[in-house]
């Protein structure tokens, strides 16, 4: 493996309750997470709305400041968000979003909005950032002439490719896309992956690709996290996290995807319930009030990751032997 | 832009006039002549002549003068501190936000007539403590406005993109966040020029405000009460003045703000349903038809370039107990062809053609009361938004239970028990409790759970679900398309599912209608279609999924619009295996046993 660019040790966000009458519990969104992106590697991280994924990528980039644990890219820890370091370090990040209509400025051209970090990083003179930008437009398969229109004359899968202009534009090493086709056709979702494999091999990004998409993940990705309520479940390379799950949670994610060929994939696990608060979570492991498999032991210790073999493939479960 | 036209201009001639005073031939409005005190006309008075024997018009004109300036510098300088308390307290929250928002709570704890009092006796009346005065009233108004938007905008993806991006604060809260938040703190300028002038004329009139001899509309309104009897003229002119000057203003303000607001209009909106399931009882005739019977469905609507056909030629059947689902990209006309059969099209479209026979009666002919009847009743939707569908002031059990009365003679205590008994039968936990909540305490996957138990509550015979799960997670999808099969197993309910999900398809229903541009270009049972595509659509769609391990390929291109279609094949710019005669004419629908295709070459390409 290369060297790690990103690496986040017991990397924890909590929210606190807004407002003096809000009362209650801070909402512990990741909690005490270790991810590792190698440089040019795609990480995948997959799991329900709600399990924490946006903010981990967030705190990746450093946009959000952990509240424990560290980040550190390319060896360094993260500045504090705000400060003249830490924004001199966007230019070697960059954010995809999910929502095509959202996530552009309706009120400026695409042209000034994917140049934007031109404008801000570099000292390229006006003819220059056009010049850069247009290329920019080529590359993710844009018509630089249109330059000059708004976000609303654009489909959203052109909206995508125009998000993803922006965030290349000062050629970034690290790329956090999070659900950038979850909003799209599937016909369209699979001309925004495979833009994303081509640019990823030929810039040698290091992506953190977020989606509840399963599928796409396997198809895109190198490894995968699999989060639920803000915990790391299993972790590992794609090929075997998808064909070998160790994890009940990602046995049951994995089964409820619906497949063209519905024999092809494993008997459904319907989960029961729904997923706790994360700001009560339960003790112990806190995917056991939903476990098909959990024993009066799941409550008293969180699982720790473990690996049960040599291939890095690793599983917070405690009897991920005995139903593996 | 029209609308803009007659405000913009009265307003406009308004200022022009107001500007121009010191050139119009005018005589000067404090030269007293008491000989001609209160003359109603005089040559060069049109308007007469005041108590002093001053000139009516040329008070009018120059009192605009002082009421417009007075009004406009005051709102621009509340407008711009406004503005920039707003959006550093947004922005930055905290001591900023503590200092912007209670300052503004502080000032709107004084009566306004009370402040001006406290000022004038402070500072000595004028149009310098005027102006102080109504800039400090109209201050909170745009530090509010400008909080809200700032915290509003704060949270959007764009807002966050230029962060990500490093620009430097002030170049985000200049360059993205201000053009954003600057339709609604227009709206509010023009609402405090308009309100500063009348509390202007007020002031001066109670002698808060412009001193005389000075020309104010106000301090006219206080000269002519005291000659109100006999020169009433006096009073009405400043008074029309008056009215007419808020007036146009307001009306600008409106249109300013639908303009300043129109934020891309490209996007296809959503239809939005008032028209909620409304349940009715019917008795199930015993037909042997099948369940729904929908032949050459084409539904039109009316544009300014002309008539569109979003759904065109559309057909197919679905017998009882059995899942039909409508798969193709957005903007395929899959919702619109369901909101016909339902009867829930929009004002603007009609359908235009075709029948849709339910249990052999047309729903597209039939009376709108008759199909009201149906509606809810032996027939129900489910949408993919139920947060659009649900009422956000009601209880969920309130809004089952009044689904079930509706229709059906039962009394509000049976209602409310029959809701516990679906809202348990949807797989909603806890029932009793749930069912006090408000839609907004549910999660996304027991809201839908909700709009499926509204839609099951008279127990109907056809569901149309239009995009059900798009918006849940896996886990919850499975769940509820899980619910749907046992429903219709149990009930032999027969489903129209819409999806755009094929993995969904595959997992749920047995036949399936392939929608390309508003046409039917393939239409099969399932597993035929899924394993031999007949269309270079449906194979295009079924290669575009993530699936087994061969890379997933898209479309190129996207959906024309339906303004736009090409002369023949409407796949055509998009197919891979087009040739010069399918640009020709557009390929009918061809029937080969229970599977149809449209397309010329489907026998050449078929594997
Ligand atoms: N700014 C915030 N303030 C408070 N709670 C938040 C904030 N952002 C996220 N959360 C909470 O953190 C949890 C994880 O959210 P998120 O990272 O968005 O998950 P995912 O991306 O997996 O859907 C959720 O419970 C969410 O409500
Ligand atoms: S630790 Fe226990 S509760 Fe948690 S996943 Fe494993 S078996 Fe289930
Ligand atoms: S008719 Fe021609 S263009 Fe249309 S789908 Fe068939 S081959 Fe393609
Ligand atoms: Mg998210």
């Amino acid at each position: 493996m290369t060297a790690p660019l990103v690496v986040a040790e017991a990397v924890e966000m909590s929210f606190a309750p807004r407002g003096i009458l809000a009362g209650g519990r801070p909402v512990r969104a990741v909690a005490g997470v270790d991810a590792t992106v190698a440089k040019g590697e795609a990480l995948g991280v997959v799991g329900e709305s709600g399990s924490g994924k946006s903010t981990l990528g967030r705190l990746l980039l450093g946009l959000l400041a952990a509240t424990g644990g560290s980040v550190r890219f390319d060896g360094e820890p993260l500045p504090k968000p705000g400060s003249a370091a830490w924004r001199k370090l966007r230019a070697r990040m960059g954010i995809v979003f999910q929502d095509p209509f959202g996530s552009l400025d309706a009120r400026r051209s695409i042209g000034a909005q994917v140049m934007d970090g031109l404008t801000i990083h570099t000292t390229l003179n006006a003819a220059e950032r056009e010049e850069r930008t247009a290329a920019l437009f080529r590359r993710v398969g844009l018509d630089p002439q249109r330059m000059g229109a708004y976000p609303h004359e654009f489909s959203g899968g052109q909206r995508q490719r125009l998000g993803i202009a922006r965030a290349l534009a000062t050629s970034p090493d690290f790329l956090v896309a999070d659900e950038p086709v979850s909003a799209l056709d599937v016909s369209i979702q699979a001309q925004v992956v495979k833009l994303l494999a081509e640019l990823r091999g030929d810039l040698g990004l290091a992506m953190l690709f977020i989606s509840h998409d399963l599928p796409v993940v396997r198809h895109l990705c190198d490894r995968v996290i699999v989060m639920y309520l803000g915990r790391v479940m299993e972790e590992g390379p794609v090929a075997q996290v998808f064909a070998r799950p160790l994890h009940p949670y990602t046995v049951a994610l994995l089964s409820a995807t619906p497949m063209l060929d519905p024999a092809k994939r494993a008997q459904r696990v319907i989960l029961p319930g729904e997923p706790p608060s994360p700001s009560n979570p339960p003790s112990g492991c806190v995917f056991r009030t939903r476990c098909l498999h959990a024993r009066p032991a799941c409550a008293e210790a969180v699982p720790p990751l473990r690996s049960l073999d040599q291939s890095g493939h690793r599983v917070a479960c405690i009897r991920a032997e005995e139903i593996g | 832009m029209r609308r803009l036209y007659l405000p913009g201009l009265a307003v406009l001639f308004i200022c022009l006039v107001a500007a121009a005073a010191p050139l119009l031939p005018m005589p000067d409005p404090i030269r007293q002549d008491v000989a001609n005190r209160l003359a109603a006309w005089l040559p060069g008075s049109p308007l007469g002549r005041d108590e002093f024997g001053r000139d009516v018009l040329s008070r009018l004109i120059w009192g605009a003068r002082s009421s417009l300036m007075v009004a406009f510098i005051a709102s621009a300088i509340a407008a711009v501190v406004g503005t920039a308390l707003g959006l550093l307290g947004g922005w930055f929250r905290g001591v900023a936000e503590f200092l912007a928002i209670r300052g503004a709570d502080v000032v709107l704890c004084f009566p306004p007539v009370l402040l001006a009092l406290l000022v004038v006796t402070l500072l000595g009346p004028g149009t310098a403590t005027l102006i102080l005065v109504l800039s400090v009233l109209y201050l909170p108004g745009f530090i509010r406005v400008s909080f809200a938007e700032v915290l509003s905008a704060r949270n959007q993806d764009y807002v966050e993109a230029v962060r990500a991006l490093g620009a430097p604060t002030m170049r985000i809260l200049l360059r993205t966040v201000l053009p954003n938040i600057a339709g609604p703190v227009l709206v509010q300028f023009s609402l405090a020029v308009a309100a500063a002038v009348v509390l202007e004329s007020g002031l001066s009139f109670l002698g808060l405000g412009v001193v005389p001899p000075t020309p104010s509309w106000g301090l006219m309104i206080r000269g002519a009460r005291s000659t109100m009897e006999q020169a009433p003229m006096l009073l009405v002119w400043p008074c029309v003045a008056l009215t007419f000057t808020i007036l146009a203003m307001n009306i600008l303000c409106d249109a300013v703000r639908d303009i300043a607001d129109k934020r891309g209009g490209g996007g296809a909106k959503r239809l939005r349903l008032v028209d909620r399931l409304l349940p009715g009882l019917f008795p199930p005739p015993a037909s042997p038809a099948p369940l729904l019977d929908v032949q050459g469905l084409t539904v039109e609507i009316a544009v300014p370039g002309g008539v569109i056909k979003p759904v065109e030629d559309v057909s197919f059947s679905l017998s009882a107990g059995r899942t039909l689902a409508i798969v193709g990209e957005s903007g395929s006309g899959k919702s619109m062809a369901a909101t016909a059969i339902m009867g829930l099209l929009p004002p603007a479209a009609r359908a235009a053609d075709g029948v849709a026979r339910f249990e052999g009666e047309d729903l597209l002919r039939m009376p709108e009361a008759q199909r009201r009847r149906l509606r809810g009743g032996a027939m129900a939707m489910v949408f993919q938004d139920p947060m659009s569908s649900l009422n956000p002031v009601h209880r969920i059990g309130d809004q089952v239970a009044e689904a079930i009365r509706a229709h059906r003679d039962v009394t509000a205590e049976a209602a409310r028990r029959e809701a516990v008994d679906l809202l348990k039968r949807v797989g909603i936990a806890d029932p009793e409790r749930r069912a006090r909540a408000y839609p907004h305490e549910l999660s996304g996957g027991m809201r839908q759970r909700v709009m499926i138990a509204m839609a099951i509550a008279n127990k109907p015979r056809l569901l149309i679900a239009d995009e059900p799960t798009t918006a849940l997670d896996v886990t919850v999808q499975a769940a509820i398309l899980e619910l749907l099969a046992v429903l219709r197993r149990e009930e032999g309910m027969g489903v129209v599912l819409i999806t755009h999900s094929l993995g969904v398809v595959a997992e749920v229903a047995e036949d399936v209608v392939v929608m390309y541009a508003a046409q039917v270009v393939e239409r099969g049972p399932v597993a035929e279609v899924f394993a031999r595509p007949l269309h270079p659509y449906t194979r295009a769609l079924l290669a575009a999924v993530p699936d087994g391990d061969a890379e997933p390929e898209g479309i190129p291109g996207v959906v024309p619009r339906p303004d736009q279609w090409p002369p023949g094949c409407r796949f055509a710019p998009r197919c891979a295996h087009a040739t010069e005669a399918c640009n020709a004419a557009p390929p009918a629908l061809e029937g080969q046993g229970d599977r149809a295709v449209r397309c010329i070459r489907w026998r050449e390409i078929a594997p």
